[in-house]
């Protein structure tokens, strides 16, 4: 467990003309339960994809625990993958989804598979082509469980569920994460999703990598300034203005800062959603910018 | 990985399976038929023209004349059936349902998730028709061998290993086709497109130069010509000798001494449209005239065979090692 779970190095992904994902360096411990988070769009698909092994990168070096991405069936059975749209086989039976990951996998646990499937409520008969949304998403989720990976990666695995089965999903994520100590990188657009169960976040606005760190110090290092325009015009260094807003003759400031902070303004802690934020509205200024220029 | 192969493939398996048991069925009803006509050919010992035209006159108004022709739209149609619908779906399906982003992310490379659904396919294409095509050539023997005519490019391609190198061909281009289209219905428009394309060229463009035809040049007789066409204005006349008989005639061309293609022009006096056809035919005899022909004899029979197979099979090899390159590096 010494290797981390994911390690990129300038990793870079161009379809054509278009940049999907540029200049990533990333070093994820193992054991996290990491949230990717950013707009649609963004890249997360691109970032997961290269994880698991279906993309190949344009340029720069991914390794996943310790190994390239799907070299060889010993390295595709160290990590789990559930795709966006959790595809399945229309025409074959649950139980079947079951069989096939039995005869695919040398490492299967058909009886957490089983008990996941009854849990969950699924009937084994049933094809999968006739589930539900959400079903189907669990039954991939199960797949992806039974194979007991090192890494489980899920692309958006709630984003088209409904508010139920989301939380089925991710009560269903959280115990499975709680027995295996594997590690899981999941992505959505939404941070409320990735807040109770990640414990790592990445932000990932238009193509680059804007923060990435412990949930917990990220929160510990990330403060809302507001004061005078005057008092907060000149900062310490070591304070990183993420977003500045101005009324009048009083600012706001998001920082990221590594030394205490003290001076003539209220200092408030932000919470995980106002932080994802304060960097997408950055990128995005900064992307406008840009486009100006 | 293997009962998921089998799961995949089992329905078209069954359905193949259940088509070859109907025309065994067929076949075996009519070969009765067959032998009991053939008994006077069988007890024949000389002078056995006559036998075997009566034998061929009465098989053509038998029963076993439907099965016949059955058959033989059967061995063309077979590994069409075999490359559009086992082929062009095979992965087509997968990426146009996303599965293969399933498939892909268990335990098993890609490398070796294509090769158990190419070994599994053409097992299936390579053995339904093999077996259809030895009970074809089988039944149809004496009939064969009564007509001497297997030669002639729709019975050739029915008969033997041919029809074998089809079936994978057809199966392998499906799946090429599949992977590159990523969507089913264009991926079996463009293999029906290309096999059929693939099927018809071979007999018009390339069977004939697979290995070397016989080159004859023969003194042509008033007897043996078959044909005469002559503008009676110009004069300009070509003569056409009858072909060589019990083969596939690739080139017959009337020439002259010299060797150039015998155009005319005719003896108006002799040849016109008033003149009688003898005293044509004895113009024509006088000029010394020479049948140039290129044909396969019956001999040909299996070195062609082996030859438009290995092409089909070269074929399907590279079609796919392709596809082992581009699952590779390509689909994502």
């Amino acid at each position: 467990m010494t290797e981390p779970a994911l390690k990129a190095v300038g990793l870079t992904k161009r379809y054509g003309r278009h940049l999907a994902l540029s200049d990533c360096t990333l070093d994820i411990p193992a054991g996290r339960v990491v949230g990717l988070v950013g707009p649609n769009g963004a890249g997360k698909t691109t970032l997961l994809q290269l994880a698991a092994g279906m993309l190949l990168p344009t340029a720069g070096s991914i390794e996943v625990l310790g190994g390239k991405p799907a070299t060889g069936s010993e390295q595709l059975a160290k990590v789990g993958f559930v795709a966006q749209d959790t595809p399945t086989y229309a025409n074959l039976s649950v139980a079947e989804h079951l069989r096939f990951g039995a005869s695919t996998n040398p490492r299967w646990d058909q009886a957490t598979a089983q008990e996941r499937v009854a849990q969950i409520g699924l009937n084994p008969q049933q094809k999968a082509g006739k589930l539900s949304g959400g079903q189907r998403a669990q039954l991939a989720l199960t797949l992806a469980i039974a194979k007991q990976p090192e890494l489980l990666i899920l692309d958006e695995p709630v984003a088209s569920l409904d508010p139920m089965a989301r939380r089925e999903f991710l009560k269903g994520l959280m115990s499975f994460t709680a027995e295996h100590k594997a590690s899981v990188i999941m992505s959505s657009h939404l941070v409320s999703d990735l807040e109770r169960v990640c414990d790592y976040l990445i932000v990932l606005v238009a193509s680059q990598i804007r923060v990435a760190g412990d949930v917990d110090d990220l929160l510990a290092g990330h403060f809302r300034l507001v004061g005078l325009r005057t008092d907060l015009a000149d900062l310490p260094p070591g304070v990183q203005v993420i977003e500045e807003s101005h009324v009048e003759r009083q600012s706001t400031l998001i920082v990221r800062a590594d030394v205490p902070l003290d001076g003539p303004f209220a200092v408030e802690q932000l919470s995980l959603e106002d932080l994802v934020l304060a960097y997408m509205a950055q990128a995005t200024s900064r992307v406008a910018e840009e486009a100006v220029r | 990985m293997i009962w998921f192969t089998w799961r995949q493939t089992r329905t078209q398996t069954m359905i193949t399976a259940v088509a070859l048991a109907a025309l065994g069925v067929l076949l075996l009803a009519t070969i009765s038929t067959i032998t009991s006509l053939y008994a006077p050919v069988a007890v024949c010992k000389s002078d056995c023209e006559g036998a075997i035209s009566t034998f061929l006159v009465q098989f053509e108004a038998s029963t076993a004349f439907p099965a016949y022709l059955a058959a033989v739209g059967a061995m063309y149609l077979l590994p069409l059936l075999l490359g559009i619908f086992g082929g062009a779906p095979m992965i087509a399906r997968e990426l146009e349902s996303g599965t293969h982003r399933l498939v892909w992310n268990q335990s098993v490379t890609r490398t070796r998730w294509l090769a158990m659904k190419l070994a599994a396919g053409a097992a299936l294409s390579v053995g339904s028709t093999g077996l259809l095509s030895w009970a074809v050539t089988m039944w149809s023997q004496r009939i064969d061998s009564a007509s001497q005519d297997r030669m002639i490019p729709l019975l050739f391609g029915s008969r033997g290993v041919v029809p074998v190198a089809y079936a994978l061909f057809a199966f392998v281009l499906g799946v090429t086709a599949g992977m590159l289209l990523r969507k089913v219905v264009p991926a079996i428009a463009v293999t029906l497109a290309v096999y059929i394309g693939a099927v018809v060229a071979m007999p018009l463009w390339i069977r004939a130069h697979l290995i070397s035809p016989v080159h004859e040049t023969i003194a042509l007789n008033a007897d043996k010509i078959q044909g005469l066409s002559l503008s009676p204005d110009t004069g300009q006349m070509t003569v056409t000798a009858a072909e060589t008989e019990n083969a596939w005639t690739v080139a017959n061309k009337t020439i002259l001494s010299d060797g150039s293609t015998f155009t005319g022009p005719a003896d108006l006096s002799v040849c016109g449209p008033e003149a009688p056809l003898s005293k044509c035919q004895a113009w024509l005899g006088s000029l010394n005239l020479r049948q140039d022909l290129l044909y396969h004899p019956t001999s040909h029979f299996w070195p062609l065979q082996w030859a438009e197979a290995g092409v089909f099979i070269g074929l399907s090899v590279l079609l796919g090692a392709f596809c082992f390159w581009w699952v590779r590096r390509r689909i994502v």
